[in-house]
């Protein structure tokens, strides 16, 4: 069904985001700066009050990413399996902050100081025994953390809830096949981001308007991503890059990676926390300062570094060229990292976020085409797509 | 403008292809020859079609085979896509294409079509007026075909199952169902134009102790997801098994429920074929066998009564074989074709009667998935392991099914996995084998069985 026939049905659709409420009726999509000032169910109910009083709880929808996303550590027991399925799972379950240890080599970890949201510990398939012991109580009991789960090996299990208090134990993540069973902790985790949600004092009150799980906004992207062509003009396979204030969010097609996995989703989520051009900005500037290419493309773009310490409609315009090259780079094969996609079998992006509503299609072509020709020597050139409505969102609010 | 043509216009954006021209594309299918059509030629020729397999890099080499295969009176022309294509790898096709120009060897295995582009193609593939195969095994050949029929190929092999189970590790199959059901939607295009453009699958899968059932169930599957989208002409195929009787049940099974299941959905103007390949496992080193190989599978090809028969070489076993060989293959199966008269009709109602009924028992299984469209029944059949490929590297594969030979060669399922073949099915398959072996003596007889011609 269409989201206009759908949005015949009389629903609101608000997206609260770390700088603009968004809200979908079924006659327009607005958006609202955020007062920071205000705790947001206030500045919501004062922007928006009265598109918000015709609507009953159970027809309006909201996802946000205001609370900044869940925390998680991972301990598992290799990087090709337990660590890349675990970490899997928390990305499309809208998992914003994760970092990894591998068991083998936790004694030699150091301990982090922040809050951790949620610790997974995972690795071996059911026939396996005796995976974890003393050392992983002792690195737990010196971590901070608010929730624990157990997704490895079931013949553990027992052990493992008797020495970790409060443990969660759910069913095996990698089955006897070494295949990912994803869906009982992707649950688990959506959960914790709604028990997140109510216990954040400026946002609980949300609930006060809907009577609908409130989901992480990642997570509703990925939704929307199978039924993107029906608004856009896309061609698989393709990536939806989405710049935010705090972070970068990329969903790529899963054709685009050598080493898939069978889940159940089509697309898959990599975000990229310290990329964003509003609350992240001096992280980015970091980065671009570190990228050896950034000089090149600032003399391309006929400025020069001297931009990073302006505050100018202009700096943010390049801020977010800079933000667009970068996460090219991160996921291209000129960097090493979790994943590397194969961009020159692209053959659309799409853009969404603050930065569409900043830049225009044509600055954004000509950073797409200098990252082709710079990092990939390549004439490549995939379609630009730009959300400019800033809704891409809404396609998947009612697909849950 | 159509979801599919805008789909079109950005697939063709690539910076391999030189100004893809959609209006001239149309003019060309729409007067090309009807002899550059195979769906035409089944029509027309009463006879079986012979094509080998062949493909070489550079144009004047490609073009050298294609003289040799007319000289030895081929059917049908092969054009064999290099690896590189294959993985929408264009960029290095083109580097390796250059390298294959400037110093006479071959460093592709293939003919990198896309690198050469339609306008460039075309003049080969229409100078000898006969149809030509595109036989590649890309799961994404979106770009691929299009450049094909601008070319005058108007035959694609290939299906998002048989595409994909044999040939990729984790190239994620539910993409493959939607890229596949882009070239179904083009094939049915241009098949308004002149004669229809011919859809073939790919029946050998992993060539290696696949039972018949599984590979009737996947050749039906793929035929009716191209049905579906208006295809005309499809050829349904599958390899030599081993045993002759196998093959000939095989035959007379699959045309039977092809007919039966294009009319379950409503299709009756479609014409469905039938396409035998030569043995596609282990070929024997010694030349000597390999053509006695080659001869039998001509004859077993006769007594199924395929339309098109695809040949192996004497050199397989020993890497790319040469075109001279090709064309003495293609020649010689010619000439078997004309020799074997009044070859007696054999008919085995029980093991068709078995056969029939692990066919329409998974069938049924796949067409009870919740899901609500036929590819992504198809898909959940597949992943949920009610679909079973023996020996399939690829992640999605449920890999539970075991299959060994009888005392006969017949290829026996002895264990079904979660594959929901009636038990009485069952117990007859297992009955035919000797069971009372240990474990070491019966994986020792998969072995054998897998190199049962070498």
């Amino acid at each position: 069904m269409s989201l206009a026939n759908k949005m015949n049905e009389n629903k609101l659709l608000i997206d609260v985001g770390s700088t603009y409420f968004k809200l979908c009726t079924k006659d327009n999509v607005q958006q609202h700066f955020r007062d920071f000032n205000k705790d947001i169910f206030d500045d919501l109910t004062y922007k928006c009050g009265e598109i918000i009083k015709n609507y009953d709880k159970e027809n309006i929808h909201i996802c946000s990413s205001a609370n900044g996303g869940l925390s998680t550590l991972i301990i598992g027991v290799t990087n090709s399996f337990s660590l890349k399925y675990a970490t899997n799972i928390a990305f499309n379950s809208g998992i914003n902050i994760i970092d990894t240890v591998l068991f083998r080599d936790i004694e030699k970890t150091s301990i982090p100081s922040d809050l951790i949201d949620v610790v997974i510990v995972v690795g071996g398939i059911d026939s396996v025994s005796n995976i974890f012991d003393e050392r992983l109580f002792k690195f737990l009991d010196g971590l901070n953390y608010s929730n624990i789960v157990y997704v490895g090996s079931e013949n553990d299990s027992a052990f493992l809830k008797e020495n970790i208090n409060n443990l969660v134990v759910l069913p095996n993540i990698i089955n006897e096949k070494l295949h990912v069973e994803e869906e009982n902790l992707k649950e688990y985790l959506t959960n914790l981001y709604q028990a997140d949600i109510m216990g954040k004092e400026d946002i609980k009150h949300l609930y006060d308007i809907t009577s609908n799980q409130i989901f992480s906004t990642p997570y509703i992207v990925n939704k929307t991503l199978p039924m993107i062509d029906s608004k856009f003009k896309v061609a698989d396979p393709y990536i939806l890059i989405d710049i935010g204030g705090a972070t970068t969010d990329i969903h790529y097609s899963k054709d685009l990676v050598e080493e898939n996995m069978v889940t159940e989703n089509e697309y898959d989520r990599l975000v990229f926390k310290k990329l964003g051009v509003y609350k992240s900005k001096e992280s980015l500037i970091f980065a671009a300062k570190n990228n050896e290419f950034v000089y090149e493309l600032l003399s391309h773009l006929k400025v020069t570094e001297h931009i990073f310490d302006e505050s100018s409609e202009k700096a943010t315009r390049v801020l977010m060229q800079l933000a667009i090259f970068l996460v090219l780079c991160k996921v291209s094969a000129y960097r090493q990292a979790y994943v590397n996609l194969k961009l020159n079998a692209l053959n659309s992006v799409v853009f969404t976020g603050g930065i569409t509503k900043v830049l225009k299609q044509e600055e954004i072509e000509d950073i797409v085409t200098f990252f082709y020709k710079k990092i990939l020597n390549s004439q490549h050139n995939p379609t630009i797509v730009m959300d400019t409505n800033y809704d891409v969102w809404t396609l998947g609010m009612l697909e849950k | 403008m159509s979801l599919l043509q805008e789909e079109r216009n950005i697939i063709l954006n690539n910076e391999y292809v030189d100004n893809f021209d959609f209006a001239e594309v149309e003019e060309f299918v729409k007067n090309a020859s009807k002899d550059l059509f195979i769906s035409y030629n089944f029509k027309t020729k009463n006879k079986m079609l012979v094509q080998p397999r062949g493909g070489f890099p550079t144009y004047d080499k490609m073009f050298a085979l294609y003289e040799f295969f007319d000289k030895a009176n081929v059917d049908v022309l092969p054009c064999t896509i290099d690896s590189n294509t294959r993985l929408n790898d264009y960029a290095t096709a083109k580097k390796m294409l250059r390298l294959s120009e400037e110093n006479e060897v071959d460093m592709l295995n293939g003919y990198p079509l896309i690198n050469h582009g339609y306008r460039t193609s075309r003049k080969m593939m229409t100078h000898f007026n006969k149809p030509i195969s595109l036989r590649h095994g890309t799961p994404d050949a979106r770009l691929l075909i299009e450049t094909a029929i601008a070319s005058g190929i108007f035959e694609i092999e290939g299906g998002p199952i048989t595409y994909l189970l044999p040939y990729s590790k984790n190239f994620p199959l539910d993409k493959a169902f939607l890229y596949w059901k882009y070239v179904e939607r083009v094939c049915a295009e241009y098949s308004k134009l002149n004669e229809p453009i011919n859809r073939e699958s790919f029946g050998p899968l992993t060539a290696t102790l696949v039972p018949p059932c599984i590979t009737i169930v996947i050749q039906l599957l793929e035929m009716l997801l191209s049905l579906e989208e208006g295809v005309k002409s499809f050829s349904v195929s599958f390899s030599q098994t081993g045993s002759m009787n196998q093959d000939i049940v095989m035959g007379a099974v699959i045309r039977k429920l092809a007919k039966y299941y294009s009319e379950q959905i409503g299709v009756t103007d479609a014409d469905i074929h039938l396409v035998y390949h030569q043995w596609m496992g282990a070929f024997p080193m010694d030349q000597n066998y390999a053509s006695q190989l080659i001869n039998m599978s001509t004859v077993i090809a006769s007594m199924v009564g395929a339309n098109k028969i695809i040949t192996k070489t004497k050199q397989e076993a020993s890497g790319i074989p040469t075109k001279e060989a090709n064309a003495e293959t293609v020649a010689n199966t010619q000439y078997t074709l004309r020799i074997l008269n009044g070859l007696p009709n054999i008919v085995d109602e029980q093991e068709e009667e078995i056969l029939t009924a692990e066919v329409m028992a998974i069938m049924e299984a796949v067409f009870n998935d919740p899901a609500d469209t036929l590819w992504r029944k198809v898909f959940n059949s597949i992943k949920n392991g009610t679909i079973d490929v023996p020996f399939s590297p690829h992640i999605i594969n449920n890999n539970e099914m075991i299959t060994v030979r009888d005392k006969n060669k017949n290829i026996r399922i002895i264990k079904r996995g979660k594959v929901p073949i009636p038990n009485r099915c069952f117990e007859y398959e297992k009955n035919q084998c000797d069971l009372n072996k240990d474990t070491t003596s019966i994986v020792n007889d998969i072995i054998h069985d897998i190199g049962i011609m070498q």
